[in-house]
């Protein structure tokens, strides 16, 4: 049989000629073919470079010296870009070579399709937040569940009985405020822990779970690709987005996902200032569920701030065009043994992380009590908290939500119970909380990925930002006499 | 190179199990010709390799690792193959270890034609791995396996127009059937006398 002609491979310009000297150093006795084995050298693969120095030992210097040169001229990995050509040249054979006769669409299609179309898919996405979220989450879950859990089950019955045991057990006044005290570890730091941010953070996975297990977000990342190009992400970026609705710590980790530098600093910035955790969300969706208005609002605003900003920095940053592409899995009914080990390890992690910090917390706010540290840090907030129209009380949130954003929702969630904010406090305290600062967590996994400077600044900006915005909304609800 | 994969070729040429195998009477004393089968997982490589064989398998770990590597012999038109069925493999870029062994056999085995078996119906998927192959310059036959699953969801392969874009043989077959499988033996014995001249 006779065949016409064979193949060079898929080699761009400054490649080509890299690689072409490449294979002028090297002998032809291997027993892949000079072009496979330069290749392979210009991916920097290990074993072949051992294989190479055994034999020509004199030439790796040389072309290690010429593979640093084409590094320098590429964006991305050589790796990365000689995949490209290759999917390119892969896909010229198959359109001419293949062809998909269309076929009767069965169930799981016709609705993987309308989940991707964006005239389907954004009311779908829309019912998905609202019933899986909003109702679930914030009302059912932050709303009901934690309700009867920290009201009558912690209040009315545990911590008076924790109140008297320690009571009889300790007999000093300051080490009883340090166990049971406004701020105490099991009065104040066990419960938020406990009460609060178990039941909601359960709730929001075990959503995220069910969501993640049918391979709705892959088709999420298809539908929303195009405007997250306009904000200077691409689709692969939903999945760090979406997680940080769980934990943003956890999700600025996973930004090592996204392909360039660039990418990765506006995702982590748009999960610095505008995306809740989901303790975070579980709380202000359950107290801004009696106030529809106030979440629709509140909903819009942060909505907006995260397409402005992102849009922004998209423009000043220098950089191309994010490209996506993304394999579809099959859509699928989740799977509940995998819903359940899903969210009882994520759960799990969580918890985990959380407890030893709250405890913590009220640790460092009994000894900041005893120095008086705390008040003068209370004291710093007033200023900017009444700036933004709040009682003073919230002046505790703010610091809270430095420590950590869940601990200041839960803050919040205190501040709403004993009914010190109004509609429209409530809506400019969850527009603040929201955007505000990186919780000490985050802050640190943005030092340890985006360097120092970038860490810190994203942190003052973020800040910035929060109180900007929170100025401004309650300034145009006192201008139209709105009350909420 | 490496002595200790030198050495287990050659044990595995000596093992008992094989040299029980008759000898082919008209075979010279030359070596007989190495087919290496490569591929993704679950494309049917292991169905394709026992249909080639008539079952004089042996299993032996690959020196240093604990994967495991086929190998058993074909007589096809009377000329004895040797043939050997490596690990599960994406491309020329391994990152599991069975992947690296893969690689080793196709870099230190000197095969006479080397099959890539893959899925037809995510040939596009796969494709990249062959052109490295070819690329390589190793003698490769492209097997379009499970024929009968890419017919059904309605896809349509043109094999001779592929096959003058890739410049090498490409045969389709359905492995759990045997559809498919003598014109592939016809392939490799022709690809093989090819090679030769």
């Amino acid at each position: 049989m006779q065949f016409e002609k064979n193949h060079d491979g898929p080699i761009e310009h400054s490649l080509e000629i890299a690689l072409e000297t490449i294979e002028g150093l090297l002998h032809d006795r291997y027993t892949l073919s000079r072009r496979a084995v330069g290749l392979l050298l210009l991916q920097e693969d290990h074993e072949i470079q051992e294989m190479v120095k055994e034999s020509q030992p004199t030439i790796l210097d040389h072309i290690e010296k010429i593979i640093s040169g084409v590094k320098a001229t590429y964006a991305y990995p050589i790796e990365y870009e000689i995949a490209l050509l290759r999917r390119d040249e892969v896909e010229r054979i198959i359109n001419r070579v293949v062809k998909v006769k269309e076929k009767e669409q069965g169930i799981a299609e016709k609705v993987s399709a309308l989940m991707m179309n964006p005239i389907a898919g954004f009311p779908l996405l829309f019912l998905i937040l609202y019933f899986g979220l909003y109702k679930f989450v914030g009302v059912f879950g932050a709303g009901t569940v934690v309700r009867y859990i920290e009201e009558t089950l912690y209040d009315n019955h545990l911590n008076p009985l924790l109140v008297k045991m320690v009571a009889f057990i300790i007999p000093w006044r300051i080490l009883q405020d340090l166990m049971v005290g406004e701020y105490g570890i099991l009065t104040l730091g066990l419960r938020y822990a406990v009460a609060l941010i178990l039941p909601i953070v359960t709730f929001f996975f075990l959503v995220f779970s069910v969501i993640e297990d049918t391979g709705y977000l892959p088709r999420l990342a298809m539908l929303i690709d195009r405007t997250f190009k306009k904000i200077g992400l691409s689709g692969r970026a939903v999945i760090p987005m979406v997680l940080g609705f769980g934990c943003a710590t956890m999700a600025t980790l996973v930004t090592r996902t996204l392909p360039t530098k660039r990418e990765r600093l506006i995702a982590t910035m748009l999960l610095a200032l505008a995306v809740p955790c989901s303790a975070q969300l579980g709380v202000i969706l359950a107290l801004l569920g009696g106030h529809p208005k106030a979440m629709v609002l509140w909903a819009g605003i942060i909505m907006m701030v995260f397409l402005f900003i992102g849009f922004l920095t998209a423009r000043l940053l220098p950089g191309e065009r994010p490209s996506f592409y993304i394999e579809i899995p099959p859509l699928r009914v989740p799977h509940l043994g995998n819903i359940f080990t899903k969210t009882y390890v994520r759960v799990k992690w969580y918890f985990l992380e959380i407890l030893p910090l709250f405890l913590l917390a009220s640790v460092l706010i009994w000894l900041g009590k005893l120095t008086r540290l705390f008040d003068f840090l209370i004291f710093l907030f007033t200023k900017p908290v009444a700036m933004i129209g709040l009682p003073k009380e919230a002046a505790k949130v703010f610091l809270f939500g430095f420590f950590r954003r869940d601990y200041g929702a839960a803050g919040l969630y205190d501040l709403n119970k004993d009914g010190l904010l109004t509609g429209d406090q409530l809506l400019v305290a969850c527009v603040a909380l929201t955007l505000f600062l990186p919780c000490i967590a985050q802050f640190l996994m943005n030092l340890k990925e985006r360097g120092w400077k970038t860490g810190v600044g994203i942190s003052l900006f973020t800040l910035l930002i929060s109180f900007g915005i929170a100025f401004m909304v309650n300034l145009v609800l006192n201008k139209l006499g709105i009350s909420l | 190179m490496d002595v200790t994969l030198k050495q287990a070729w050659l044990e595995q040429r000596n093992n008992p199990l094989s040299s029980a195998v008759p000898e082919n009477t008209e075979g010279t004393h030359s070596r007989s010709k190495k087919i290496v089968i490569i591929g993704n997982p679950n494309v049917g490589k292991s169905v394709l390799f026992n249909n080639l064989t008539n079952n004089y398998v042996t299993v032996s770990n690959y020196p240093g690792t604990s994967v495991e590597v086929t190998s058993g012999f074909a007589d096809i038109n009377g000329e004895r193959f040797e043939v050997i069925d490596t690990p599960g493999m994406y491309s020329l870029t391994p990152i599991t270890e069975e992947e690296r062994v893969g690689r080793k056999i196709l870099i230190q085995g000197r095969s006479d034609i080397v099959l890539h078996v893959v899925d037809a119906k995510n040939l596009e998927r796969m494709l990249a791995f062959t052109l490295q192959l070819i690329e390589a310059g190793l003698p490769v036959i492209l097997v379009l396996n499970i024929m009968d699953e890419a017919q059904k969801a309605g896809i349509k392969i043109d094999f001779t127009l592929l096959e003058k874009l890739l410049g090498i043989p490409v045969v389709g077959t359905i492995s759990t059937t045997k559809k498919g499988m003598d014109i592939l033996k016809e392939r490799i014995v022709g690809y093989a006398i090819r090679k030769k001249s």
